[in-house]
This record gives C-alpha cells, structure tokens and sequence, in this order.
C-alpha cells in the first residue's frame, strides 16, 4: 500500500476530487440526460425495443408455425423454398420446409431472452469478481486468479455433458451453464482497471475520509471504469446469443422444434454455399440489428457514464 | 479328406489371365501423366496397424498398405492376395489357405505362413487388447475367446503354418462365411521384427514394413498422409497409381469447395445435396448402396412406456412413416425406403414380401389409424406421446423432425425430441434409459445375419431388449446351414408383424469423384476399394 | 518485481493441482468412455483394454499414476483415440501450429484493431468515427463459420490465390485465411475498447493538464495518451489469446490445419482422456503466463502499479 498522504498534495488532485465529487451528486440524473442527446443511441434503444415486441408479437403475422413441414415444398426447396408473399413463407423456408418467418420469431426470444440474462449476469460476475481481485489483491486476487484460470482450461464440452447427464436440460440450466463457463468475461479487464483506479489520488482521499472498501469502490471506482463493462457487455450479450447455439447442440439447452438465432444461423451458414443464402440472411439480419443496436448503445451509455465529459 | 473350394476353381482360371485382378486398363486407355491420386478423408486415422485401426478411413489406408488371404475384385467378389486358393475339409472346420511364393514384405523379405500365425495371434492378444479382437471372435477361430478371455495362451489360438507356403486355421463350429472374412485388416499379416524393433512407433513413416501395394511415406497427423508404390509388391508391375495422398477436411462444405478447387479428387456429398451436385456433375456425383441400415428402435424392456409394449402401437407408428418422403425429399441421396431390417443389396439375400411394403401410404396411414384407434391411443383415447431420442447431428435430427411431424399430424402423437451427445446416447440407449431411440447398422461381412444377429435375445447390440423365441432359433440354425435364405425370410416376417423396430431407409454412400479417376468399385457394397485397382486417365 | 513474479509462479502449481484433480473426476463423471463405442465391444475385449491403459484402477490410484508419469517422465499418457501417438507427441506436434497462426492472428487484431480505434477515439463523432465503426461492425457480424467459407470461396475458389486448406509446414499462404478469419471479429472488439479507452484518457486531468501546459497535440497522444489507453486492451487481449488457440476448433477443422483446438474437442467427444487432461494442463499454463505478462505490463506502464506489486 502505497501512502494516502503524499498523494494529496498537487493542484491535479484538487481538481479530481472537486470532479469526484460532483460525480457522487449528480451523475445518474446527469448521465439520463446526455444518454437521450445521443441520436443513434436513442435510435438503437427503439430498434431492440421493436425487437422484443418482434419476439412478443411477431407470430400474430404468421400462417404457419414454427414447427409445421410444408409438405409441398420438402424436396424443392432450393428451387421453390425462397422468400414468398404467396405462400405465405415471407422468410421462405428451412432445410425442412418449415416456415423460417415463424421460426425467426420463435429464435428471437430464445436469443433475447438468453443472451441478455446470461451475459448480464455473466459479465456482472466477473466485475464483481475483479473489482474485489484488484482492489485487495494479494492472498484474495491470487484465490480468484487460479479459479479463473481454472475455468478459462476445464474442457466446456466434457462440462456441459457432465451437467446434462447430472441435471438434465432446460432454458435454466442452460443459462446457469452459460454464466458458469463464462464469468470469466470481463474478469481480466475489471480488475486491470481496478487495480490502476485504487491507487489514484481521489480514492487515497476517499480513504482518508474513512469511507468503507465497499463505498469506495462503489461510489468512486465504479464510477470510473463503468464504461469499460459497458462495452464489454455490448461485446458479451452477441457472443452469449452464438454461444447458445453451441451450448444447445451438445444437448444442454433448448431442443427441436425450438430455435435460436445462434442456431438458425449455424444451420443457414452450413448451406449458404448451396444457394440457399435466404436460410442464413433473415435470421443473420436480425442478429445483426440487436448487435449494431446494442453497440451505439453501449457507446452511447459510454460517452453518458463518463464522469469527465460533460 | 478334402475337397476344393468353388472359389478355387474360380481362381485358377485367373490366375491364368496374368494381373487381371490388378488395375484392369482396357486396351488403348491413355493414362494420364501424373498418377498421384488425392482424396478426402473427415477426421485423422485411428491406427495404421491391422490390428489395432476402427475406423473405416484407416481400414482403407491398411487395405493399401497390407495385403490379407484375399482382396476384393470390383464387385466384392474374392480374388487371391497372399494366399492364392484354399481349401475346407468336409466338416466345414478346417481351412487350409496355398500362399503364393512371390508375396514379399517391402523390405524384401518374403511374406509367409508365420507371419499370418504371429498376425492373428496379435490379434487376440491381451496384451494388445485390440478393440477388434471381437472380429476374431466372430471368426469362430478355435480358442479365440478362450485367449482373449485370458484363459488360455495366445500360443493356443487354432491357426497353423507347417510350411512357409500353408496357413491352416481350425474353426470351433462351421462358418459358411468364413473365407469371406479374411478381407478384413484384422486379419492381414504383419511384420514382427519391424513391431518388435520400433514396439508403438512402427506404423510411422520409415519404421514401417508392409506387404501390400503400397508403403507409408509420410504422414502429418491431422493434416495429411502419402503413401507410395511399393516396389517390392508382388504384382507392382501391374499398378498404377504412384502415389495417393489423404487430406484430412473436417467439414463437408469446405470439402466440397475444395474439390471444385481441384484440391481433392475424391470426397462425400453433403447431406442433402447429392440432387443438386448430380445435375451439376453428372459424370462425377455418385449414389453407391451401402451395407447399413437406419431404424427407431422401441424400448421393449421394463422401463420402456406401456404403449410400446402393445404390438398395434408399435405397427401404427411404423405404417404411419411415409418413407418415400424422408429418403425422397429429405435425404435426397439415393438411399432406400427400408420395409424389413436387411438392406437388399446384401449378398444372397433376397428381400422378403413383407405385407405392409406393397401398400400405398394412404393405405397405411389408414391402417395406422384404425390399429392405434384399437389400442386405445389417440384420438378418443389415451394421448400417445413419447419421447424420442437421438444423437447430436444434422442428419439425424432432420429424420427426427420430420417423423416426430408425421406422427403429430397423423396420429396426434406428442413426440418430445431430445438429443444427446454421442457417447452420452450410447450409453442411455444401452443402458434402456430411452423411449424409442434411433439406430444404425453396418454389416460387418456381407452376410444377413450381420443385421439379423442384432434382434435376438443374447445379442450384446439388442438395446430394446426385443426378444423372440423363435428368432433366436432361427438365427442359431442359420449359423451352420447352408440355405439360409428360407431362414431369414421367416425372420423378416416376424420382424415385420412384431415390428420392435422400425425400419426406416437403407443408406447409400454419396461421394463425388473425378472424371479422370477410373476404376473404382462402384458396385461394391461394402465400398472396400484398393487404390491398386484404380488408374487415372488423361485429357478432360 | 523479480519476487512477485516468483512468488506467481510457484503460485501456479496450486492451481495446476486443483484443475488436475476437478478435470479428472469430472472427465470421469462424464456418461461413457473412451471405448464407448455403437458396436459395444464384448465383455472380455473391453476388460482387456481397460487393462491396457490401467483404466481398470481405482481412480485414485489412476490419478496418482497420472501425475507421478508426469512429475518424473514428463509423460503425459497415451491417446486413446490416436492409437499409434501419445499426448506428448499429439500436442509437440499440434501446439505449434495453433500456436504459430494464433500469433499471426494477435498480430493481425493488434495491428488493425489499435489504430481504427485510436483515430476514431480522435475523430470523436466524425465521418471517421462513423465509418470506423461501421467497420468494426461489419467485421463483427461475420461470424469466422461464415467469413472462413466466404473467403474460401473467394481465394481459392475463384481466384485461385490461396489453398483452401493445410499447413505444409507453416507456409504463409496458409496461414494467411485461418489467422484472418480468426482474428476478424475479436479486431472489432479491439476498435472499441480502444475507441473507449482512448476517450477516456484523453478526457482525463492529465492530459488536460498536458493540453493546457501547451503540449503540441502529438506529443500528447503518442507519449502520454497511448500508453494508459491501451491497458485494457492489453487486458482484454490476454484470454483472447488463450480463446484464439483453445477456441480455434472451427478453423483447425475448418482449414485442416492439424492445431490443437481440434484435439481438444475430439478429446471429449471421444472421451480421450489424457489427451484432455494434457491439453487442460497446457492450456492453464498458457492463462498463467499471459497473466502474468499483462500484470507485468500494467506495471511496466504503470509505475503506481508497480509499487503496489
């Protein structure tokens, strides 16, 4: 530990802890604030909002179900199996002839549902677990360093079948599965970033006024690196909704007839050089409206977060 | 007293025709230039060793590199290899094999009699612990289970070489297949001073000997293997391909695209896409039969459903499968609607009239109804629902779907799909810790009794635990009989009225391969192919 | 600083324990084995080849015969699955590989991620920031299962300039497509936490101060704003690397090119046990390390850091 005293004596610590506190009055009210100034973040807001209302609602426009075979396009489906208003197949169908329209929706709300729960929980996790790592350091970040390092090496195939075998399978588990293997995430980053911050002056001033680890890191510390979960739980939430797919192939997670994004993807991109692009484009488009959505969101949070711009 | 084999006789008249049973150039076929041969194969070989490789990638690999008793000709039928002819004594028990005298090991020294001896003797033993010890089993060699048990010395394993030239093998009952195994790499010889100097290294490149056409010159695991001519072969004159060269590709697609690249002349067809590539390649997009077959097998033991253990239920679920659809619109690759459990391409066997293939499906459907409406399931009964079981793949679980839809939509049947990880359903699906389940079977010979052996009492594969009195009974006698054909129609018959599994297609073996590439045995079922009989021919 | 990095060191074997013992048992715990097979091997058979490979111990006494092989053999077993190699010669002679085109990869995040983040952290809100971003998107919503047969199809294909696959011994032409279509999307989320970091720090009272002192612009960026600017990143790039080659299942199988993320999966598909085992060891080994390196980095960049090491 380095000491509090010395640290306390040059113009720049002043202005950091006049900052410091303006940050503890104002900064969520401020933060609201900037956040609905950024156009493109406001805009991201409502598309993944309509995306939820998509996964909600969007089968009241379908006239098939999600796991009904159109008998009469099984077999040509490369020739007839396009997108099609006539037959009411607006997505056109999958390798089976099912309705791919029908089954985009009923993806999405796996997709939104798991990925979002799991990265959040995920990521939330690992900050926590980082923070404490690079805030104590020492015999704490050691303990928490070797289980990381432990989770980052065990074989997650032989883990998800493990659990399967042990615990059976549904939309839980899978999500317990997913934030077990992956609170990791962000883990590395946090306590990086924890481990500079604490030795910043404003937080030797903090504890110089007597504040309680938990405050500090809470009130001050967080304050700081917020943008740096953000981002990473922009980066997160895409990935955990591909990794869903992986997860569910190896008979943890959810099954036929039910569908994910992750899974209607790998299915479209394993025949995407046979011409029948369709199969990977309407669920890769939705995809990749949550992933821009959630990236100016996540930049949008950002810049509002930061407790220096204003 | 003995007497000589039909095979014999046969053979002599080859023998005759000097090489004809190696790469058989038609007169005047302009060769091409370069006869290197590359191909694709899905993951890294298990083994080169005879006697220790599983998998069907590596048994080719062996098939090139050693040489057994006997080859396959074009057609599956037996051509001489090492051996040249044998003969059975009259009891059926005793096979005495005549090796040729040219047959040497690509160090040059020649192939014989002991080194069959030491081969099948490695075979069986513990110490080896071969997983294809079993085929040994199979064999019916004298001893064998004995040895493998570890009762007995491997020492005592029933096979005999009194001159260098004789190989006698005592079996312990009589096996009208027999000479037909010996095409199998369990049984090739092998090079025990080669084993005994490099102990587990002596597969690699360099360390290895071997007796067949060609011999390991590299291998990079995972990536790629090159085996070259051995000039040391007996008939090397007559082969002509130099070199071939095994890529490994994991994924079908990429395999695809890299066979229109030019980078592989030979690879399989993605699921489903065999309709498109032959359109698209019609002189190099091939739909071969194939020993196998695909079935859902119910769990007929205590801890399967009540429903299944009514034949009616069991009878509705089976009609009300429309199999043209699934081999017609869903796999698209050639393969056959299956009605009784043998593929009909199995040698000397003839496919029962079983009553419900001859109907329409709207026929059966109908049937399927009424019988499940006579058990008291479904519609004003009892819901049927059951769940299915099956493992993790693309190709399993577009069968599932579209099954578990028909009987939805046909017999109101709730069918719950659940996929496991391979080894995890293995081990459920052994232990009858399933509903119904989906099943395979490959022939291990090509014989029936490869597929019939499966659905009686004893059999260690029988995971529905069907049993029938009169089946087991049948197959036993089938065993030493030498018309079998009677036999196994009856067995059909039962299956087919007692329907504990349902069959479901044939498979058929989707591959593409190059126009230049000629020779390959498009009409053997089993697919064992020897590069030795291949050739490639120039201009395209 | 020489200390702490002994006492991280000798802090591994710990951990390298625990997850031997937590591997063991649940590799174990894991339905079937590695003789599992569709044709179930007869009762005799399976006996002997559990023999064989000393399967048929208690697992105890298995576990102690694993680690004892490896404190005085260096001998990690044999593969169950290759049945002519063992896991040394499996991982000799895959690591490099994956090890070899996982640092192309890095090389490629680095080089790319690092400036389309620092100019559009500087270009804050401009056409340039824009279009970085729409890059770093656009590379992101290529997953490498659907960029790999993309570009497949485009080099190899129709252009005929790359082979669609191998190794041949670590060329560059086949190295090329599996480190870019591994590293694509991980350079997307370099861009932005670099984009992010850099913002952050040129918003920070130092460089402020630095700015009002009148510090010509460049000198501010390259001598004080980068350095603290890339720390996370540095972070971030730690288990990325270690994902790069753990997680490049799909390009070794992909492009065939014989790495080691391939074994991994078939290991436990197949049920290879020491071979999973081994890996599992490497792979922690490698975590430690570059953890280690990042730790000593933030030092390095950092001299509070440092004192607090």
């Amino acid at each position: 530990m380095i000491s509090p005293k010395k640290a306390l004596s040059s113009p720049e610590t002043t202005t950091a802890l006049a900052e410091q506190m303006i940050v503890s009055r104002s900064f969520w009210a401020d933060a609201r604030i900037r956040f609905f100034r950024n156009r493109m973040a406001v805009v991201s807001i409502f598309m993944l909002f309509c995306l939820v209302l998509f996964a909600i609602f969007g089968h009241a426009l379908a006239t098939w179900s999600y796991e009904e075979i159109d008998w009469s396009l099984l077999g040509k489906i490369k020739t007839e199996g396009g997108p099609s208003l006539s037959n009411g197949h607006y997505f056109g169908v999958d390798e089976l002839g099912r309705d791919l329209y029908a089954r985009v929706v009923q993806g999405s709300r796996t997709s939104l549902l798991v990925g979002f729960i799991a990265a959040i929980l995920a990521v939330g996790l690992g900050a926590t677990f980082g923070a404490i790592a690079g805030y104590y350091g020492g015999r704490i970040d050691q303990i928490i360093m070797g289980a990381y390092n432990i989770t980052l090496s065990i074989p997650y195939i032989i883990f998800f079948v493990v659990w399967q075998a042990f615990f059976g399978r549904d939309l839980i588990q899978m999500i317990l599965v997913m934030v077990i293997i992956n609170w990791t995430a962000g883990l590395l980053i946090v306590r990086g970033q924890v481990k500079m911050l604490k030795n910043r002056e404003f937080v030797d001033a903090a504890r110089m006024l007597g504040m309680s680890d938990f405050k500090i890191i809470t009130r001050h510390i967080l304050p700081n690196m917020l943008w740096v979960i953000i981002i990473y739980m922009s980066i997160t939430i895409p990935e955990t909704i591909m990794y869903e797919s992986l997860v569910s192939f190896l008979g943890v997670g959810i099954q036929e007839p039910n569908t994910s994004w992750g899974a209607l993807i790998s299915q479209g991109a394993g025949t995407m050089t046979f011409g029948t692009l369709w199969q990977l484009a309407f669920p890769a488009i939705f995809f990749v409206i949550a992933q821009v959505s959630l990236y100016y969101i996540g930049d949008g949070l950002r810049d509002a977060l930061d407790p220096k711009e204003r | 007293m003995t007497r000589k084999s039909i095979l014999l006789s046969a053979l002599l008249s080859t023998t005759l025709v000097a090489g004809a049973y190696a790469a058989d150039l038609p007169a005047g076929t302009d060769l091409a230039a370069d006869q290197t041969f590359t191909y694709r194969v899905l993951d890294e070989f298990s083994s080169f060793d005879p006697q220790v490789v599983e998998d069907v990638e590596g048994a080719n690999v062996v098939r090139d590199l050693f040489e057994g008793l006997y080859n396959q000709d074009a057609d599956g039928n037996l051509v001489p290899g090492v051996a040249l002819s044998h003969t059975v004594s009259d009891d059926n028990m005793t096979y005495t094999f005549t090796l040729r005298d040219n047959a040497k090991w690509s160090d040059g020294k020649p192939v014989t009699a002991g080194d069959f001896v030491y081969a099948w003797q490695r075979a069986v033993a513990p110490e080896l612990a071969s997983p294809y010890a079993w085929y040994m089993e199979l064999m019916s060699i004298e001893n064998a289970s004995a040895i493998i048990a570890g009762e007995k010395p491997i020492t005592d394993l029933a096979v005999e070489a009194p001159d260098d030239h004789t190989f006698v093998v005592h079996l312990s009952q009589p096996l009208p297949y027999f000479a037909k195994m010996v095409t199998h790499g369990t049984t090739f010889p092998s090079p025990k001073w080669a084993i005994e100097a490099h102990g587990s290294e002596w597969t690699r490149p360099g360390n290895i000997v071997s007796n067949g056409a060609y011999v390991l010159t590299e291998h990079v695991p995972k990536e790629r293997s090159v085996r070259e001519r051995n000039t040391m072969y007996w008939d090397n004159e007559h082969t002509v391909l130099d070199k071939v060269v095994t890529l490994v590709i994991g994924d079908d697609a990429q395999a695809l695209t890299r066979y229109r690249a030019g980078e592989v002349e030979k690879t399989d067809i993605p699921a489903g896409q065999y309709p498109a590539l032959a359109e698209e390649f019609p002189e190099e997009a091939y739909a071969l039969p194939r020993l196998c077959n695909y079935y859902f097998t119910f769990n007929m033991s205590d801890t399967g459903p009540e429903a299944f253990k009514d034949v009616r239920v069991r009878q509705a679920l089976s009609m009300s499968i429309d199999r043209n659809v699934i081999v017609d619109q869903v796999l698209q690759g050639g393969q056959f609607p299956a009605y009784t459990f043998t593929p009909a391409a199995t040698a000397g066997f003839e496919v029962p009239d079983v009553a419900y293939a001859g109907m329409t499906q709207a026929d059966r459907d109908k049937i399927a109804k009424e019988l499940l409406a006579e058990a008291g399931y479904g519609e004003g009964g009892e819901p049927l629902s059951f769940t299915y079981l099956y493992n993790t793949s693309d190709a399993h679980q577009q069968v599932a779907i579209v099954a578990s839809q028909m009987w939805k939509q046909k017999l109101g049947a709730e069918v719950t799909l659940e996929n496991q990880e391979w080894k995890v359903f293995l081990e459920n699906r052994g232990a009858q810790n399933f509903e119904m389940a989906r099943g395979a079977w490959c022939g291990d010979y090509n014989e029936a009794s490869t597929f019939l052996d499966l659905l009686t009492s004893p059999s260690g594969y029988n995971d529905g635990k069907y049993s029938n009195a009169r089946v087991d009974e049948l197959m036993t006698t089938a065993k030493s009989s030498q018309d079998t054909q009677p036999l196994y129609t009856e067995v059909e018959q039962i299956l087919a009225d007692e329907m504990p599994v349902v069959p479901v297609y044939h498979y058929s073996t989707n591959i593409m391969l190059k126009d230049s590439v000629e020779g390959w045995p498009i009409n053997n079922v089993e697919q064992n192919w020897y590069s030795k009989d291949l050739y490639k021919v120039a201009g395209e | 600083m020489l200390s702490y990095t002994l006492r991280r060191i000798l802090a591994v074997i710990p951990t390298l324990l625990i997850l031997i013992v937590i591997c063991f048992y649940l590799m174990r715990l894991a339905p079937g084995g590695p003789f599992t097979s569709e044709k179930p091997l007869p009762d005799a058979v399976m006996k002997n080849v559990l023999e064989r490979y000393g399967l048929d111990e208690p697992l105890h006494v298995q576990l102690w015969t694993y680690m004892k092989n490896i404190l005085l053999h260096f001998d990690f077993g044999p593969s169950f699955a290759q049945k002519d190699r063992t896991v040394n010669d499996v991982i000799s002679h895959g690591f490099p590989v994956t090890i070899t085109y996982g640092f192309w990869s890095a090389v490629f995040v680095l080089l790319c991620g690092i400036p389309l983040g620092v100019i559009a952290a500087l270009r804050h809100n401009s056409f340039w920031d824009y279009t970085m971003t729409g890059l770093a998107i656009f590379s992101q919503i290529f997953p490498n299962f659907v960029l790999a047969p993309l570009m497949v199809l485009l080099f190899t294909l129709w252009l005929g300039l790359l082979p669609g696959g191998g190794w041949n011994g670590g060329q560059w032409a086949y190295i090329v497509m599996p480190a870019i279509a591994l590293g694509t999307s991980y350079m997307a989320s370099v861009a932005r936490l670099t984009r992010g970091s850099m913002l952050e720090t040129l918003n920070s009272p130092f460089i402020r101060t630095a700015r009002a002192k009148g510090l010509p612009e460049r000198t501010i960026i390259w001598r004080h704003a980068l350095k603290p600017a890339l720390l996370p990143t540095i972070a971030y790039m730690s288990p990325v690397f270690v994902y790069m080659i753990t997680g490049s299942v799909f390009i070794d199988v992909f492009f065939s090119t014989g790495g080691i993320g391939q074994d991994f999966i078939d290991g436990a598909y197949s049920r290879d046990y020491s071979m999973l085992l081994g890996l599992a060891i490497l792979y922690s080994v490698l975590t430690f390390a570059l953890n280690l390196a990042v730790d000593l980095i933030y030092a390095w960049i950092d001299p509070k850091v440092r004192a607090g090491l």
